[in-house]
């Protein structure tokens, strides 16, 4: 096993305000960490600053993921490095298809890795497996990215492109919001697929079901910026039994 | 200002008697009033509302010496290859046709020089020329108000050359036909061209006009006007790529009149460097006549472009559609004025307008102005305006899935255009889309 990602004392400001207040994180190769919390606590703000937004100033702590310091490298070097970001508000490209958008992500991470790329045929073959294990319709390999998407649809897409792109630490912001039960198992079954001893996960959700089927190693609770309780599945429990007031230091 | 005015009326008096066609005296009315007209009117000036965005200095304050008719000199040799999807290609050479191109004309389809057809016949022109007013807005007074129209009279009056294309009753052009004009001028010089394109009933054709203004070493004042009459049923496809260096001064009109069930295509892609200005003016006379017009303007150092377009609605169940969009860089400026107008009793009119920029500097400008006057009842408008820049989320959001910032940038504004370049057939999108890429290569 060993470190995959370690995070300490992490101190981030947005527009000078003071959001995360000394988060320390440890992930393991192979774990998967869920991350619960009330609503404006800073999960989204932990996810963007790992993934490198601009705009999240780290006034103290640091982010270390394989021995890099990720703070000190732009955000396509950290994906190309295995990070993957699926986001809780998926952006609307127009203009720019997604099977264009995919494959460009694809081969612009393998280029700066210095890995072959995938030309068009090999591209597509990939592609048609993955929409299908995810019981997507090709027709969206043609649609702009996220233009007109529903919500579910927007969420199916970014396992999508995380199954391309098979990343070694997964973050899921939110990820089963508007997913109907169906689809929230289909995009559930997905990330269980991609598990192996090489990808670790960062799970940010409010719901037991999709823990249930993610069965995640360790759950975090973020309050107030910090990471104020961990422990294992039967955190998730208790907390859907007594709120975040039921759990110590998460008010 | 009134001065050089002079001295342009006095030039047109002294060499009148060397325009083509002086022996015609239709065409010798028309470039007498227009004369007249431009006499009494001069430049555009801040006045005048159409032209009110830019001041037109280096237009207004030059006096561009009409170009004399010694033999135009070029190597056809250096000059790119026609098209394979272009089926008959004329090339223009500082305002003379040097050179036609095809492999077989096709049957039923008619094209050539202005000065060929004057010559050789003159009564299919008759009343296919317009004169600078026909196309000028009514104002609400019935009152017709030329000053927006002052540069289509100095056409009319100066111009020596351009082309014809006569598609005759049901036939369909097959790729289309390009109209270069390549222009490597010196001195302050003018050159205008007058282009007639007429369709009969259920024709079909798709036009390029292309207009490379790249060698010019002095400051030049250029125009084309292009007359066009699309019969019932007949569709047509008019485009307009539009390049230039810092010198260009190239003012662009389109004219057109669209009878019953016509179609009418037009997208123009202007990535000059000048000062280009393109018009688009359409009216809508037959029942169920269609509209289209996109423009993409692609600014950047010291650009200023603009794109006007007024389709005036007057039948029944009349479709037009209008789109700008709108890349600046650098110190670049441009303006889109849309006007829709919908005359009585054009019941059952459907009309768009949208107008979109993206700013890539701190300097750029643009300035967009949709314009509806509805004097009918049943009809349905819309028209929108944005103005922006490159979106912080989406740059992210690219880079994110490991596309490099430059890289994202490219993605961002090249997709910008193409809501408008995926319009264009099949023919002419990947000579679209090259102009698109050269663009913004940081
Ligand atoms: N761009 C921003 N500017 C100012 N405040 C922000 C911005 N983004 C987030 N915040 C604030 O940061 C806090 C944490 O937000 P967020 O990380 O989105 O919370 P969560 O994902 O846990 O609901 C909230 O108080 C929110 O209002
Ligand atoms: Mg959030």
């Amino acid at each position: 096993m060993g470190t995959a990602l370690q995070i300490k004392n992490l101190h981030v400001e947005v527009n000078n305000k003071l959001i995360l207040k000394g988060l320390s994180l440890n992930i393991e190769h192979g774990e998967m960490a869920a991350i619960m919390g009330p609503n404006g606590s800073g999960k989204s703000t932990l996810a963007s600053v790992l993934a490198g937004k601009e705009g999240y100033n780290v006034t103290k702590g640091y982010i270390k993921y394989l021995g890099n310091d990720l703070l000190k490298m732009p955000p396509e070097d950290r994906a190309a490095a295995g990070v993957f970001l699926a986001f809780q508000y998926p952006v609307e490209i127009p203009g720019v298809a997604t099977s264009t958008f995919v494959r460009t992500s694809l081969n612009a991470q393998k280029r700066n890795r210095g890995e072959a790329e995938l030309d068009a045929m090999q591209f597509l073959k990939l592609a048609r497996e993955k929409a299908k294990q995810l019981e997507m319709s090709e027709d969206f390999f043609q649609r702009a990215v996220n233009v007109g998407f529903s919500g579910g649809e927007k969420k199916r897409a970014e396992v999508f492109q995380m199954s391309m792109l098979e990343p070694t630490l997964a973050i899921l912001d939110e990820t089963d919001s508007g997913l109907d039960i169906d689809a929230l198992k289909i995009v559930a079954e997905g990330v269980n697929r991609l598990r192996d001893d090489k990808l670790s996960g960062i799970v940010i959700t409010h719901y037991q079901r999709l823990l249930d089927y993610l069965q995640p190693d360790t759950i975090h609770i973020l309050a107030e910026g910090k990471i104020v309780k961990t422990g294992d599945k039967s955190l998730a429990l208790l907390l859907e039994e007594k709120g975040y007031q039921g759990i110590d230091g998460a008010n | 200002m009134k001065n050089l005015q002079h001295k342009y009326y006095e030039y047109y008096n002294s060499n009148k008697g060397f325009f083509p066609g002086i022996d015609i005296n239709w065409l010798n009315d028309l470039r007498e009033k227009a004369i007249d007209q431009f006499q009494k009117d001069g430049f555009p000036d801040k006045s005048v509302e159409e032209w009110n965005n830019f001041p037109y200095k280096d237009l207004t304050n030059n006096y561009f010496e009409p170009l004399s008719d010694n033999q135009a000199e070029i190597d056809l040799n250096l000059i790119e290859e026609k098209d394979p999807n272009c089926t008959i290609r004329l090339i223009f050479f500082n305002g003379q046709i040097v050179n036609i191109e095809y492999n077989q004309l096709p049957k039923g389809v008619e094209v050539n020089s202005l000065t060929y057809f004057l010559k050789n016949n003159p009564n299919f022109l008759k009343d296919k020329i317009s004169s600078a007013n026909k196309y000028a807005e009514e104002r609400l007074s019935n009152i017709i108000d030329s000053r927006p129209q002052s540069i289509v009279a100095v056409n009319t009056a100066f111009h020596k050359e351009g082309a014809v294309i006569h598609i005759k009753k049901n036939v369909k052009m097959p790729g289309y036909i390009e109209l270069m004009h390549i222009g490597e001028y010196n001195k302050n010089t003018m050159q205008h061209m007058r282009s007639v394109v007429y369709l009969e009933e259920g024709a079909d054709c798709e036009i390029l006009e292309n207009i490379v203004h790249d060698n010019v070493s002095d400051l030049v004042f250029t125009s084309n006007v292009t007359d066009v009459h699309v019969s019932d049923d007949a569709s047509l496809s008019l485009h307009r790529f539009i390049r230039g260096s810092t010198n260009q001064i190239h003012i662009n009109n389109i004219h057109g009149s669209l009878h019953e069930n016509s179609n009418f295509l037009s997208t123009s892609i202007i990535n000059s460097l000048g000062q280009v200005r393109a018009e688009n003016r359409v009216n809508l006379l037959g029942e169920n006549s269609s509209s289209t017009i996109d423009i993409l303007i692609l600014g950047s150092q010291n650009a200023v472009i603009e794109g006007l377009t007024r389709v005036e609605h007057s039948k029944k169940n009349t479709k037009s559609d209008q789109k700008a969009r709108i890349v600046l860089g650098e110190n670049s400026k441009a303006s889109f004025q849309g006007k829709i107008r919908v005359n009585q009793n054009s019941d059952g009119t459907l009309a768009n307008m949208s107008s979109k920029s993206l700013l890539l500097s701190d300097k750029a400008r643009v300035n967009s102005k949709p314009e509806l006057e509805i004097l009918a009842d049943d009809v349905r408008c819309s028209h929108g305006v944005t103005v922006g820049n490159l979106s912080e989320e989406q740059l992210f959001y690219l880079r994110s899935r490991g596309i490099s910032e430059v890289e994202a940038k490219k993605i961002l504004v090249n997709s910008f255009g193409n809501i408008i370049l995926d319009k264009l057939s099949d023919n002419l999108i990947e000579r679209a889309k090259k102009i698109m890429l050269g663009y913004y290569n940081e």
